[in-house]
């Protein structure tokens, strides 16, 4: 036995107090290896690019109330007592925010008198917590339900991308938008370590449609061109004695044309002024018009993103005109409308819409420099989809700066883990799945399971 | 630094972590099923022993061994070249030598080829092989000029003339600087850690990459100098940005300390694990994939952390004259970092670090000294830590074979060890194999073990790493396969496996064979005194725009990744078809006329049409037409608009499968 051994005999009779980390349930272990076999989902049939995953489960029952994710990141965080929170300060607040009881929510109704209207629409999750005040840090977390400092979280795919390829098999031969869209996303964060097919397509709205999708030769002479490419390259693209793979590459070009000179990209993708004005006529509110109009022509495209880079990061003169005035109209506009368009096309019951900035802001009176800086306490907004609308999960003290009342079911803090798994619950999705198809073989989680606690559903939001 | 031997007693206090498990499983195991899956008990405490664990039933094991091995590559490889077993006029017909000198890297690809019953693909002609090779080398497709030289060329051995002939070339130093680049995650922002590095740190660290490898500085060396350097100016020392890498935002100092050592042990033993293992032990996380890793505590990993715990990376700011800037800086045995790894975090982006019950602030067993746990090693007298460190993983054998396997995953498509960090230091030695069931992890182990030995006899020349690797009969094998080819036989080599070009490589291929050149500025580069990159392979980092939007489009299309949450890929998608198909950057070079003319089109337009398309041919794919497609080439031409078929042919080889793969 060599020294180690010995060292080690000794330490197995002394007991070591620090248990957090293996607090988690036993489940995930002792399930994954009963379930390998029985449980593997038909997903790798709907990968096409990818080597075949093996996923496992722990059999969650999922909520399966939404076909569809919009999920609005609020980059720079927003304040949260002064909107979806709405804490009046004395001589602090402004008084054009008009807070006003509705349903028993005081709402600042000068600030965002549409989204007022909606209250019946929507509920608010007030018991929620960032993990970090780093922006690019706390924004990639959103965007991956983990923490992005971990073994896999460099290369964690976007949640969108986990659901495009949950929702790979729904898709429909002639449907021809990509499953995953994001826009205003440039800086997003990508599938990770996923095939490049489940990506999010990023677009930046334009009133013209998505760019790239015509010839600036012109449609006959883009038909001459590929007449005559496939003339040359058929003999490489089809009918590929060894399969799938490079058929895929010619499959990109037949997707690629599908979405070129198809006025059902220009109707979904294009807009008029008179739908932008109605918008809000912003970028964002560009993106929820075309969010609204690609749901509607229901072309496969399941999750969307829409990032709002619109300067929520108030860190002085928080009520100056240009500032929270200025996005809180920009915010009400453009999302009153996507809620209003959703419900007119009978869209909003089957869509889920989450809205969170990566963190909250300070509170009670301003800083110095008149603003409010990064605060973990924070805000969530969920609409549709199952939601069930006018509903506030949780409550905070009274001048917000904490959580005082959780209001669910887990009775801790709502997590950006937590957002993750409401989001596959209300898809449809086993938020307890484990793709064992990552770059180091480690198994990745949907959401996490090795963390202090075990994340969960929003549950109280559809009951 | 030598422990006392009581505090080794807690060493491994982390593995009752492990017991804690165990005891709480087997409470919880009301299913029978469970016995077969367990871990077996530990009666004669033989958990370090070379004893595999049992922790799961063996029959998953294997599913999950058979779902990791896709063949994905060589069905792609067939794809590609089905069509092109037409061998252009002028190839030099080789005797294929089996005959390999013993230890060279062909004596063990073929000798594991003939163990195996299996025939390898014949050896590639002159025509695919100066594509291939010299894209490989330098990311650039060669010029006509140079293709028609090479073929004409009787010289035997203008194989090996060429493959020098490129070493020695410049643009072998943008590509490889684009490589390690990648490698050691030279980017200004890390989204995942909320570090930036600013643009001066990034092009400092850029210009110490392209200075070292324009030197052909020992790779020893360089490691060296990336793990162990202290400056006070990250701007003025690029060579610190690699270790400033490891800053993680919004946690304790031990958080800094375990993502240096997650990093350095990724990019200089390809140990990834060890990142798993600086959150919690290696059993119950690792049994499936890794022996080492399974075995190992989360104690040992923090061992390895130790050695940066001495390190301080902060920004201060410096003024020069009137300017102040903000710079990093790296020192060692600063104010506050003179103590050991510290077990007494609660917070941060780890599980807690805590000390036994009972140890208190200032006993030794509340701190964990640095140990090189691969061999014992301990910093020595008057050593920092880091230069200890840099000692030990430079010294390490496996610090050859994870620099050697990179360069082999790059130029065969597939590591030794695939994917090439993921190194499980138990099962590398042929001599002594890991017990059953697990296997030696390198497809070739002697090979591999022979490649580092090599790496290490020439001074850790990369450059005659890869001139051997070029030069041999495995890397010169065809793509195309004449008979049945058995996925099976993807971890052979038995043919060259194809890959997409980088998107660099895209975008440069595009403007060379056009003629039309690019110069850039970019922003917080060309600004900064650094010149216009004229091809995309020099710019500094893969994270950064150029003045023209439309090589951006195409640069961040053909999935180029940011050194940091994205990878980069092979894989293609709807907006590569669309950008190769409707962008501008294609587009503009097939003007024909006016100032804007790519000289491609203009200066081949007067042309006969089968030179013209021979021409067309020669500049864009490196090769000839087959007699197929000059039939076809030359019946479009002859239609009605000349000169819209001929733009119409440039931009079908630019949407050419064989255009956009090396194969």
């Amino acid at each position: 036995m060599s020294e180690q051994e010995k060292i080690n005999c000794v330490l197995q009779k002394y007991p070591w107090t620090h248990k957090s980390f293996f607090n988690r349930p036993h489940w995930t272990r002792r399930q994954f290896f009963q379930l390998t076999g029985a449980s593997v989902t038909g997903a790798f049939l709907a990968e096409r690019y990818a080597k075949a995953a093996v996923v496992t489960n722990a059999g969650a029952k999922t909520l399966n109330t939404a076909k569809n994710v919009i999920f609005i990141l609020l980059a720079g965080a927003p304040s949260h007592t002064d909107t979806f929170d709405l804490k009046v300060v004395p001589n602090v607040t402004p008084t054009t925010f008009a807070p006003t009881p509705v349903n028993g929510i005081t709402w600042p109704a000068g600030l965002m008198p549409k989204l007022g209207n909606q209250l019946s629409d929507f509920a608010i999750v007030r018991s929620m917590h960032a993990h970090a005040l780093v922006h690019s840090l706390a924004q990639t977390w959103a965007q991956i339900g983990r923490n992005p400092a971990a073994v896999l979280g460099n290369v964690a795919p976007n949640i969108g991308s986990i659901v495009a390829i949950e929702k790979e098999g729904e898709r429909t031969p002639n449907q021809v938008f990509p499953t995953f869209l994001a826009l205003n996303s440039g800086g997003g964060v990508g599938g990770g370590y996923l095939p490049a097919s489940y990506a999010p397509f990023r677009v930046q709205p334009n009133s013209g449609g998505i760019g790239n999708t015509t010839n600036p030769d012109g449609q006959t002479r883009f038909l001459s061109r590929w007449n005559m490419m496939h003339s040359l390259d058929d003999n490489l693209r089809l009918n590929s004695p060894n399969g799938k793979p490079m058929e895929d590459y010619n499959d990109f070009y037949a997707a690629a044309q599908g979405m070129m000179y198809n006025p059902v990209v220009n109707q979904a993708f294009g807009f008029t002024t008179t739908d932008s004005t109605r918008y809000g006529n912003t970028g964002f509110g560009n993106a929820c018009l075309v969010a609204s109009q690609v749901l509607k022509a229901q072309q496969g495209t399941r999750f969307i993103q829409i990032t709002s880079n619109d300067g929520w990061d108030m860190h002085s003169n928080i009520y100056a005109a240009n500032q929270l005035p200025a996005k809180g109209k920009l915010l009400d506009d453009g999302l009153s409308a996507l809620l209003g368009d959703l419900k007119t096309n009978g869209l909003l019951d089957s869509t889920l819409v989450v809205m969170v900035g990566e963190f909250g802001r300070t509170t009670g009176a301003l800083t110095a420099a008149g603003g409010r800086d990064h605060w973990l306490q924070q805000f969530a907004f969920f609409s549709g989809g199952g939601v069930k609308g006018g509903r506030v999960v949780g409550s905070t003290n009274a001048d917000g700066s904490d959580t005082a009342d959780f209001g669910w079911s887990q009775g801790r803090y709502v997590y950006a883990e937590d957002l993750e798994a409401t989001i596959y619950s209300a898809m449809g999705i086993d938020w307890t799945s484990v793709r064992h198809d990552d770059p180091i073989g480690r198994g990745f989680e949907y959401v996490p399971q090795t963390g202090p606690f075990q994340f969960a559903p929003v549950n109280e939001l559809f009951v | 630094m030598q422990r006392p031997g009581w505090l080794s007693v807690w060493s491994g206090v982390a593995v009752l972590t492990l017991s804690a498990f165990v005891v709480s499983r087997a409470d919880d195991s009301s299913n029978s099923n469970e016995t077969d899956l367990l871990p077996v008990e530990h009666a004669e405490c033989t958990f370090f022993s070379g004893e595999p664990e049992r922790f799961m039933d063996q029959t998953v094991r294997q599913r999950l061994r058979a779902g990791r091995g896709n063949f994905r590559l060589s069905a792609l490889t067939a794809d590609v070249t089905r069509t092109l077993g037409y061998v252009p006029p002028g190839s030099r017909t080789y005797s294929f030598d089996q005959t390999q000198q013993t230890g060279s890297i062909d004596s063990y690809i073929f000798g594991a080829l003939k163990t195996n019953n299996i025939t390898p693909a014949p050896k590639t002609t002159d025509w695919e092989f100066i594509r291939r090779v010299t894209l490989d080398l330098t990311g650039r497709i060669p010029t006509p000029e140079r293709v028609v030289q090479f073929i004409n060329d009787p010289n035997p051995t203008k194989r090996a003339n060429l493959i020098n002939e490129l070493m020695a070339s410049p643009q072998w130093v943008d590509k490889w600087t684009m490589f390690y680049g990648d490698l050691f995650q030279n980017t200004q922002v890390k989204n995942s850690t909320g570090l930036d590095r600013f643009t001066q740190g990034r092009n400092a660290f850029y210009q110490w990459i392209k200075d070292s490898l324009s030197n052909n500085k020992p790779y020893n060396q360089m490691a060296m100098e990336l793990i162990a350097t202290q400056s006070d100016n990250s701007f003025t020392d690029g060579r610190i940005n690699y270790i400033v890498g490891g800053v993680v935002t919004g946690g304790p100092n031990q958080d800094i300390m375990d993502q240096m050592t997650a990093n350095t042990f990724d990019t200089f033993l390809g140990i990834t694990h060890v990142n798993c293992l600086l959150c919690h032990n290696g059993r119950g996380h690792l049994d499936q994939l890794s022996l080492w890793g399974s075995q190992t505590t989360r104690y040992q990993a923090w061992q390895l952390a130790s050695y940066l715990s001495h390190t301080q990376a902060r920004t201060a700011s410096v003024t020069n004259g009137t300017a102040t800037t903000t710079v990093w800086t790296l020192l060692d045995n600063t104010t506050g970092f003179k103590t050991d790894y510290t077990l007494n975090t609660k917070t941060g982006n780890r599980p807690a670090r805590t000390a036994p019950t009972g140890c208190k602030s200032g006993q030794p067993c509340f701190y964990v000294p640095p140990q090189y746990i691969f061999n014992g090693s301990t910093p020595e007298a008057g050593e920092t830590y880091r230069a200890a460190l840099a000692r030990s993983i430079t010294g390490d054998f496996q610090f050859a074979r994870a620099a050697v396997n990179y360069l082999w995953a790059y130029f065969f498509g597939q590591g030794l060890v695939d994917p090439p960090d993921t190194f499980d230091p138990m099962r590398l030695d042929p001599n002594n194999p890991p017990p059953a069931p697990w296997t030696l992890q390198p497809s070739n182990p002697q090979l591999l073990n022979a490649l580092a030995q090599h790496f290490i006899n020439s001074g850790y020349d990369v450059k005659a790493t890869m001139t051997e690797i070029v030069n041999s009969d495995a890397y010169q094998l065809s793509s195309r396969y004449p008979g049945q080819w058995d996925p099976s036989w993807q971890p052979y080599f038995a043919r060259k496996y194809v890959r997409r070009l980088w998107a660099e490589e895209i975008h440069d291929a595009i403007t060379q064979s056009s003629g039309m050149p690019v110069s850039y500025t970019v922003s917080g580069f060309t600004d900064q005194g650094f010149p216009n990159p004229t091809y995309a392979m020099q710019l500094p980092d893969v994270a950064v725009n150029t003045n023209n939007g439309n090589a951006n489009t195409v640069l961040n299309n053909f999935l180029r990744g940011n050194r940091d949450d994205q990878p980069r890929k092979q894989d293609g998608s709807i907006l590569q078809a669309l950008t190769l198909m409707n962008n501008q950057f294609v587009e503009q070079r097939l003007a024909a006329t006016g100032t804007a003319a790519a000289p491609l089109i203009k200066n081949n337009l007067a042309m006969a049409n089968p030179d013209l398309v021979n021409g067309l041919y020669l500049t864009i794919l490196s090769r000839l037409p087959s007699s197929d497609e000059m039939t076809k080439a030359t019946t479009a031409l002859g239609g009605a608009n000349r000169t819209q078929a001929v733009q119409d042919l440039v931009w079908s080889l630019y949407n050419k499968v064989d255009f956009i793969f090396n194969y």
